[in-house]
């Protein structure tokens, strides 16, 4: 059949012209970080080929404390991710399998909770903090991460659980097993790919927060991203330090990303998907 | 032996354990949130009847009543900063949803070629908004970027650059959101593609429909479910957009790609005018109950319909 190879052919071209839009942006950020200053910003730009090198790296991490910049990225995603799948994925059961209204619809509030916009909550939040002193603290940032990315485990591991067959639950009950037992036990176990795909969501949002580091770190406790946009301010070699950063501060999570793909839609379309 | 549904009969005056457990499983993130969202959102509130400045050395903060509320629906600025937060919002969520079921229909198929394809798309999505942002200031600036330079090769006038010219600006904006975020609803929509029986397609040819009328009328109503929850998360964090902006207009040129969410950080942490920026992150807020309020309506029907959990 012709026609059918000839739109073939059609698709895999049009899906190659998409994939190049996607994908050219973060190939010239990624070249931009090998490369010398001479050919940064060199037009036309040079996309192969040239004279590639390390010292983007060796200026940015030459830079003191970057290492501990790192640390304290690390220390934060950490502790979000933790909190809010361990939070998130206990209520989220509860959401699924409540037989309580008030239980049930408290999946709105964490939905409503969702749309609030990030500065609505961190001005005042800010003001708390300062008056706390806390401001400058892992906490500080690391509980108004959780407070996101929580609810939205809770959204995402109550779609999950619902989706999830009970006759097993049902059955461990049967045998004398505790609601929460049944639970630990049967449910947690097949609910492991909804986990995942929580804590995928959770690295991300919070390894990349820039908004509230930005305002609720003090020098020292600092992140990557914020470390990324000093480079605008340092010297001639910003662009070329600032992607070598940014490579640095991509790399784990596009790794994860790669290797986790397919948990992206777990969660998210189960309940409204049959797959 | 007794079910543990029997056990209740017997017992009435005891909690249901099953209600039990599952109040103790909600209660810590249930209180979490409360204690931790709540309490800045009443303390914006009360900040938000007050004329309150961070600069103020005194730290005196006189009473107002709905002053700054009335100032903010009298300052242009506002008013035009909430413009730019609707027209982004609807722009980025609907080109985005449009494209990614595009997308997702056109890379549907199983070869290891499309299935590569799409792995290497979703990558965008899990770089921060802040790299992104940078990464494109630099591709489209006059002088410098690449994008500009392939422009101007083709005699087309990039003036001070796409995201510096005023009546280009806010699409370029959404051109960086889009380049971003299509790729999840790409996915998105794709699970749900693949979850539809392929039998309903063949029943339709067979009926003699096109392809077009196949996908309107069949696939697209069976699609629903999936594109109510794209349409929901881009909403949620379109109203949210403050990375990119930061980073490539700062809300200018003008205040034409000013959005509400930037504006409010810069009058309170620019002009330090904490009791103003509250009472604009409470319209903010109260828009965003508003959207809220109407797409959970739609949920609860959705959810009613698909036979309730």
């Amino acid at each position: 059949m012709p026609a059918r190879r000839a739109e073939n052919a059609v698709r895999n071209i049009a899906a190659l012209a998409v994939a190049a839009f996607f994908l050219l942006p973060m190939v010239w950020l990624f070249t931009t970080a090998f490369k010398l200053p001479r050919d940064i910003f060199n037009l036309p730009p040079v996309w192969l080929g040239f004279e590639a090198t390390l010292d983007n790296f060796g200026f940015a991490f030459g830079q003191t404390q970057v290492m501990r910049f790192v640390l304290n990225s690390i220390i934060i995603t950490l502790g979000t991710t933790l909190a809010s799948i361990v939070l998130g994925t206990l209520g989220g059961y509860a959401v699924a399998r409540s037989r309580l209204r008030f239980i049930s619809a408290s999946s709105y509030f964490f939905l409503v909770l969702l749309m609030v916009p990030p500065v609505a909550m961190l001005l005042p939040f800010y003001l708390l903090m300062r008056d706390f002193g806390l401001l400058g603290s892992y906490l500080a940032v690391i509980i108004l991460d959780t407070c996101y990315n929580a609810p939205f485990v809770v959204w995402m591991m109550s779609n999950y659980f619902r989706a999830l067959p009970t006759e097993m639950e049902e059955a461990s009950l049967v045998d004398g097993a505790t609601y929460m037992e049944s639970f630990l036990r049967v449910t947690l176990p097949v609910a492991v790919p909804g986990i995942i795909a929580s804590v995928l969501y959770c690295i991300i949002f919070s390894w990349n927060d820039f908004i509230f580091a930005l305002l609720l770190t003090s020098p020292a406790t600092k992140t990557v991203p914020l470390v990324i946009l000093g480079q605008l301010s340092t010297s001639q070699s910003a662009w070329g330090s600032l992607a070598a950063l940014s490579v640095f501060a991509v790399l784990p999570v596009l790794l994860i990303a790669l290797v986790l793909n397919r948990y992206f839609v777990q969660g998210l379309t189960a309940g409204a998907t049959k797959g | 032996m007794a079910a543990p549904g029997q056990m209740r009969v017997v017992k009435k005056r005891r909690p249901d354990p099953r209600n039990v457990t599952h109040l103790v499983m909600l209660a810590p993130v249930l209180i979490f949130v409360l204690v931790i969202a709540l309490a800045p959102l009443v303390f914006s509130f009360v900040i938000s009847l007050t004329d309150y400045r961070l600069t103020d050395p005194t730290q005196a903060r006189p009473f107002v009543g709905l002053g700054n509320y009335i100032k903010a629906f009298q300052d242009k600025t506002v008013v035009d900063t909430l413009l730019n937060t609707f027209l982004f919002v609807a722009g980025a969520v609907v080109s985005q949803v449009v494209l990614g079921l595009a997308l997702a229909v056109l890379m549907s198929g199983e070869t290891r070629f499309m299935r590569t394809l799409r792995s290497l798309i979703i990558l965008p999505l899990s770089l921060p908004p802040l790299v992104v942002g940078l990464t494109w200031r630099a591709l489209l600036n006059v002088q410098i970027g690449p994008i500009a330079f392939y422009l101007k090769q083709l005699g087309v006038d990039v003036g001070r650059g796409l995201l510096g010219e005023t009546h280009t600006a806010m699409l370029a904006v959404l051109l960086i959101d889009l380049w971003q975020w299509t790729p999840l609803l790409m996915i998105i929509f794709l699970a749900g593609i693949k979850s539809l029986p392929g039998e309903i397609h063949e029943a339709a040819f067979v009926d003699g429909a096109s392809r077009w009328q196949a996908f309107v009328q069949i696939t697209l109503p069976l699609l629903m479910p999936v594109l109510f929850i794209g349409v929901l998360l881009r909403t949620m964090n379109a109203f949210k957009i403050f990375d990119v902006i930061f980073v490539t207009t700062g809300g200018g040129p003008g205040n034409a790609t000013s959005v509400l969410n930037f504006h409010i950080y810069k009058v309170g942490l620019t002009f330090f005018d904490m009791g103003y920026a509250a009472a604009l992150a409470n319209i903010l807020l109260f828009m965003i109950g508003v959207c809220c309020a109407f797409y959970i309506l739609l949920l609860h029907r959705q959810q009613a319909r698909a036979g309730g959990t």
